[in-house]
């Protein structure tokens, strides 16, 4: 079974009073372990298509499938569950500003009821995992744009979700740093079986998965293998 | 979530903004202060004036006067014999009171109320405050020229500067209105006793203004057989005693006077301070709704400022009604801290205010007695902070300020994850 699957997803925008057709009917599959990218220039619905993917949205039409789960037969309170199986990592980091890293990562399983003491042991174990364990105590203000992204990739990592969904997760990062974030999500895919779906406007990094599906105005237009 | 983490988070929100979080507090501490200062103030005055009263009042007796002034009917003094063979009744006395003065071995005189009254029945019904200070005694059976004299005619500034005691010989003076030209009165009377000082005020009752002197001296003195009231003291002071026996008086004088009963002068009083504390309460109240509206505003701004971070809650798994809870428990925070120290301040408040009219030489109640205004002597007052004022306090400070958070909790809890995360 899929991990995810949507078909035929529309999603139409009311930008003011002209309706925008952001997802013209979508199908797409996404297997288990998979290391998948949706490439596409700005305004060609990839992060719509996120969106409807990690339940932060609803479609006007079609339908998503997350483990075989028809979302729109979730109410709200459903929806937050399944959005705690889903490891969201976004652009601009969204890291709440005035809780340190540990606090930060901890933050899903404060939501999700864990116990403090297993929690601040597991979010240190991610830390180190993300290469952050020195820097654990610092809060997001004190850490460059590479750290916050790892403390973010900590954070989506904690409920061991079924999927993490990346929103160009290096979009805000300097060239350096972008390649090691690559490199850590390329491992947590290949060495902890971690299946990750990416959005990315960029073809070098959409080069690094393992397949990609090309997306031009609201519909998936091509898809390649990449090479390894 | 779990409630401490709740609890820790919406904590570590507050930490953030201290300067706003202080300020909105303090809207509810001047509310919730000024609701108890008031409060407190009012009911330990209620308390002071209900046991002055009740001091001065005897509940147990019913007060009989002349009704209508122009109607040419007056209480006699021998009306106490018929009033005396009604059931229920144990005593009644009258009382002949005129305004005068009396002067001291040294010529100097002082305004008095002048009250005649029979001794023996005065003390059985004033019995807590007709006494006299210690080293004299109130003669049951008194000499013609015997006077007991109020604390404030011994000691008329409290300070120990004595204008007669027992034992002195005074002048009694009054001026005779009845007499054509108007003549002065005199006669020389013995102090036999200072009465204890009784404080505040009453209606027949001993007062710390008056000399007194025996019925039948003042029978002859004034020149009447006439009486200002009859003082009548009952079996029991239970109500159907009271209002049968007030019935029973009334109809014998073809409702020619008017019964009064302690009583239900108490009542009234305490009718009349409870709505006085009602509407001082109700003021009060207003001053929190304004802190209550100070929360919403300050709440409403925090949501527009934290609505990415509600998007990435909400993203992690956050449920709308952890949301809506986090919010409450920000300003039931700030609700519960405002209480507590309005509490602490409205009560500092209430004993500072206490103490500046103390300092002044009691709470300003000058009653007018007898036509003299009883400026000595005020009554003090003890702020009183009751349990129900307390708790009520705190927990109204509370409720003003979750209710108010209602709306904007409700609204972060509403918003949309995309939409939020989308938001600059």
């Amino acid at each position: 079974m899929a991990v995810v699957e949507t078909i035929n997803l529309r999603k139409v925008y009311m930008l003011g009073k002209v309706p925008v057709e952001a997802l013209r009917g979508v199908n797409l599959k996404v297997e288990e372990g998979e290391f998948l990218s949706v490439l596409g220039p700005s305004g060609s619905g990839k992060s719509t298509l996120l969106n409807l993917i990690g339940a932060l949205d609803k479609p006007t039409d079609g339908k998503v499938f997350v483990d075989g789960v028809d979302v729109s037969t979730l109410n709200e309170n459903e929806l937050a569950s399944l959005r705690r199986k889903i490891g969201f990592v976004f652009q601009f980091f969204n890291l709440i500003p005035r809780f340190t890293a540990l606090e930060n990562v901890e933050l899903p399983m404060a939501i999700a009821s864990v116990g403090k003491g297993e929690r601040r042991r597991r979010a240190a174990e991610l830390l180190e995992t993300v290469g952050l364990a020195d820097r654990m105590n610092h809060k997001p203000t004190e850490l460059s744009g590479g750290e916050q992204q790892r403390v973010a990739i900590a954070r989506a990592l904690t409920n061991n979700p079924r999927f993490l969904l990346m929103d160009e997760p290096t979009g805000n990062i300097d060239s350096k740093n972008a390649m090691e974030i690559m490199r850590l999500v390329k491992r947590l895919n290949e060495e902890k079986g971690v299946t990750i779906i990416m959005v990315t406007h960029d073809q070098r990094l959409a080069k690094e998965t393992r397949r990609t599906v090309h997306m031009l105005d609201g519909l998936i237009v091509d898809e390649t293998v990449n090479k390894p | 979530m779990k409630p401490t983490d709740i609890l820790a988070y919406a904590f570590s929100a507050i930490k953030l903004r201290k300067l706003r979080a202080a300020l909105t507090t303090l809207g509810v501490v001047i509310g919730i202060a000024a609701i108890v200062a008031l409060l407190s103030i009012t009911q330990g005055l209620q308390v002071a004036i209900a046991s002055q009263l009740q001091k001065g009042f005897a509940t147990d007796t019913l007060i009989v006067t002349a009704g209508r002034a122009d109607s040419g009917f007056s209480l006699l003094v021998d009306d106490t014999r018929i009033i005396s063979q009604i059931e229920n009744v144990t005593t009644a006395l009258a009382i002949i009171q005129r305004v005068g003065y009396v002067k001291n071995a040294d010529g100097q005189a002082r305004r008095v109320t002048i009250v005649g009254v029979d001794f023996k029945a005065y003390k059985e019904v004033y019995s807590s405050t007709f006494i006299a200070e210690g080293g004299t005694e109130i003669p049951s059976n008194p000499e013609n020229t015997a006077v007991v004299v109020g604390k404030r005619v011994s000691d008329p500034w409290g300070n120990g500067t004595i204008f007669c005691k027992a034992g002195d010989t005074v002048e009694i003076l009054w001026t005779n209105t009845t007499a054509r030209p108007l003549r002065n009165e005199t006669y020389t009377g013995n102090v036999v006793a200072v009465l204890q000082e009784v404080g505040g005020f009453s209606i027949g009752g001993p007062s710390d203004t008056s000399i007194y002197i025996s019925i039948m001296q003042a029978q002859s003195f004034f020149g009447t057989d006439k009486c200002e009231m009859i003082i009548v003291k009952l079996k029991s002071n239970d109500k159907t005693t009271i209002e049968s026996t007030a019935k029973a008086i009334r109809s014998l004088f073809g409702g020619q006077v008017t019964v009064t009963s302690a009583t239900a002068v108490l009542n009234t009083i305490s009718s009349v301070f409870s709505t006085i504390e009602l509407f001082l309460a109700g003021i009060a109240a207003i001053s929190l709704l304004v802190a209550g509206i100070g929360i919403m505003n300050i709440m409403i701004v925090s949501l527009m400022e934290r609505t990415r971070e509600i998007g990435i809650l909400k993203a992690l798994g956050m449920k709308n009604h952890t949301v809506l809870l986090i919010f409450l428990t920000e300003a039931a925070f700030i609700g519960l801290m405002g209480a507590l120290i309005g509490v602490g301040t409205g009560w500092a408040l209430a004993e500072l205010v206490v103490r500046i009219f103390s300092a002044n030489g009691g709470v300003g109640f000058g009653v007018r007695q007898g036509g003299q205004a009883a400026l000595a002597g005020g009554i003090a007052i003890t702020p009183v902070l009751t349990p129900t004022v307390l708790l009520g306090a705190i927990a109204f400070g509370l409720l003003v300020s979750v209710v108010f958070a209602l709306y904007p909790a409700w609204r972060a809890s509403r918003l949309k994850p995309v939409e939020a995360l989308r938001y600059e």
